[in-house]
């Protein structure tokens, strides 16, 4: 296992917040921990709360990215219960956006019994169709979002991320964040959305036990209402809340929606 | 998503419609507002079939679709822009149009407008998917040159190492052959006898001294290079000695020895002979026989020298480019000839051991010329 000083720099931690308990927060594919910016901070004042890079994400360690360990998603798993066992104190409250929440449902079926509850966003444990399983997506999909990213590659590597053309209501980010949002090694990012979109994690749903908050997206390409149905019926102890918001990313999107909905299962679980 | 922006004045709505580039406006959710006239002729729909009709991510295959939701909108949400992102337009008729975008999110009176300007790149993504192509296609030929360049270095190592064994091997039964000879000679035999007992000796003499080449030459392919023993010397003796030791296996030949000089100098004496020796066995094997061997030892201030001399037909100087690499003869030998090819390679990483250097000189009436130089 990693040292502490190796985990921190790994995965980019930054631990803020006050309280007994620990919120994580893990970002998807595409972007890194400053997803999290319009709700971590309302957590912060009742948890301590941990942010993280994905390997090969953000401000991440590339040197740690080894292709073989993440050509799927057990291998963030691992560094999620290696996190976890780390940063935690208290109740671990794990929210995972996308992608992340099958990463935490992994890591906590490694370490069973450590996690309190699984706040996920957007999940799908399976995103292509087979069967009469509707993930939303064919194999030719996925294929087609790898030459997609690969047709924006020269920008995503040469100018490391978008040039910014100025974001005059928001001030506050710095040039250097600004950059690093999405900035991906243009390799690392297919591997990563081929272990993303690929990923069928579907039989291992009914062995978590751990209360479960599948927040849906009333309309979300990625992870559509059927897939938060799927799962709900799949989670043993699980609660599904459909919000009302267009696209994958309500806690950019819809901040107050996704946390009202955080907030009114944590009462329920009394966590 | 609130109400759409307010009409812009008349001078804007014409720019809107003429430049030359084409674009967009929607909400926060993707719901277009307003299209230009170029973006509309683009995807072949009418304004009216896409403004409050459609969501601009809709216009996009499934691949871009899934991009915009993972990389356009957080980065959208979060720095307030995006730009030079390219994506294909599915359009109402015919294949998909490659365009590459900016967007920006405005506020007006409070609610986001996310206005966009789209470029159509057709040629710069044919030229994309070219390089891209390149790439892959180099990419395939290093790792091919890459695979046949261990696979060269694995059999390339298999066989120095092959060569070691077996000549290290083949020591023994050759000296148990010299050890049986040396005691058939000294009992009473006829003369014919004692001629045949000479030849296995010889024969012996020679295989030994080539598997010793071989064993130097493996070590040296090996990348350990030649060992050698560095003490003080009297090079003109130690020249001797190996002179006299070589007049006795070739005893039909003259081979003079001169020495200029005095003193003492560094270096390793075996080796050394050996270098006399691998040299006069190649002015032998090549020069004239009727014409005398010399070899010179030399003490100079800060070096010494050694050089062998024969008479007979020069070396064609592109044969002397290649003299020192190992298994390069010259092809005016017999037969006959001792090595496979590894004396002078031999030779040559002697002097190197030495810190020194061998040269050739071959002319036409002169004759030719090894000199071997190390510092002293």
């Amino acid at each position: 296992m990693v040292g502490r000083m190796g985990l921190r720099e790994r995965n980019n931690v930054r631990v803020g917040g006050d309280g007994a308990d620990t919120m994580f927060f893990s970002h998807g594919f595409g972007c890194d921990q400053n997803m999290w910016h319009r709700i971590e901070p309302a957590y912060a004042k009742r948890y301590r709360t941990v942010l993280f890079d994905l390997v090969g994400s953000g401000q991440s360690d590339l040197a740690a990215y080894d292709p073989a360990k993440y050509a799927g998603l057990q291998g963030y798993a691992d560094d999620v219960a290696e996190l976890v066992e780390v940063y935690g104190q208290g109740k671990v409250l794990f929210v995972g956006h996308s992608v992340s929440a099958m990463i935490g449902m992994l890591a906590d079926l490694k370490a069973p019994g450590r996690f309190a509850a699984h706040l996920m966003i957007g999940p799908s444990p399976c995103y292509i169709n087979d069967g009469d399983y509707v993930g939303g997506f064919s194999r030719q999909d996925i294929e087609s979002l790898l030459e997609t990213l690969e047709s924006n590659y020269l920008g995503w590597s040469s100018n490391m991320a978008p040039a910014i053309m100025g974001a005059p209501d928001q001030p506050e980010l710095s040039v250097e964040l600004t950059n690093s949002f999405c900035r991906t090694d243009p390799e690392i990012a297919k591997q990563f959305a081929r272990a993303t979109f690929l990923s069928d994690n579907r039989a291992d749903l009914p062995r978590l036990q751990t209360p479960t908050l599948i927040l849906q997206c009333d309309n979300d390409i990625i992870a559509p209402i059927s897939v938060g149905e799927y799962l709900h019926r799949h989670i043993a102890h699980s609660t599904l809340s459909v919000i009302d918001n267009i696209g994958h990313c309500p806690h950019l999107s819809t901040p107050s929606a996704c946390s009202s909905a955080i907030d009114s299962f944590l009462t329920q679980e009394r966590l | 998503m609130g109400p759409a922006p307010p009409a812009p004045s008349g001078e804007a709505l014409d720019l809107f419609d003429v430049v030359a580039c084409g674009l967009l406006q929607t909400t926060a959710d993707g719901t277009i507002t307003r299209a230009n006239v170029l973006f509309c002729k683009w995807v072949g729909y009418t304004p009216a079939e896409l403004v409050g009709k459609r969501r601009f991510q809709e216009l996009l295959t499934v691949g871009g679709r899934i991009f915009h939701q993972t990389h356009w909108v957080p980065l959208l949400q979060m720095q307030g822009s995006i730009s030079e992102v390219k994506l294909e337009l599915v359009v109402r008729e015919g294949p998909v149009v490659p365009i590459v975008m900016n967007a920006l999110v405005r506020l007006d009176h409070g609610v986001p407008v996310h206005e966009i300007a789209a470029f159509v790149a057709r040629d710069r993504d044919k030229y994309e998917r070219e390089l891209l192509l390149s790439r892959k296609r180099l990419e395939d030929l290093v790792a091919q040159a890459t695979r046949l360049q261990s696979d060269a270095r694995d059999r390339a190592d298999f066989a120095e190492q092959m060569m070691g064994i077996v000549s290290h091997d083949l020591r023994n039964p050759l000296s148990s052959i010299q050890m049986s000879a040396a005691l058939l000679a000294r009992s009473e035999l006829a003369l014919s006898q004692q001629r045949t007992i000479a030849r296995i000796s010889r024969s012996a003499e020679r295989a030994t001294r080539l598997i010793s080449d071989l064993l130097d030459f493996t070590q040296a392919r090996l990348g350990r290079g030649l060992a050698v023993s560095m003490v003080e010397i009297d090079l003109h003796e130690c020249v001797a000695d190996m002179v006299e030791e070589l007049r006795h296996i070739h005893p039909a030949r003259a081979l003079n020895h001169q020495r200029r000089g005095a003193g003492a100098c560094v270096g390793d004496a075996d080796r050394l002979a050996q270098v006399v020796g691998n040299l006069v066995s190649n002015a032998m094997t090549y020069g004239r026989a009727d014409e005398p061997v010399t070899v010179v030892s030399i003490i100079e201030a800060n070096r010494f020298v050694i050089s062998v001399h024969n008479q007979g037909a020069p070396i064609p100087p592109e044969t002397q480019a290649t003299l020192f690499h190992p298994m390069t003869r010259g092809s005016s030998a017999g037969s006959s000839a001792r090595s496979v090819g590894l004396g002078l390679y031999i030779v040559s990483e002697i002097a190197k051991a030495h810190s020194g250097s061998v040269s050739v000189r071959s002319a036409a009436g002169e004759g030719t010329t090894f000199t071997v130089v190390c510092p002293r």
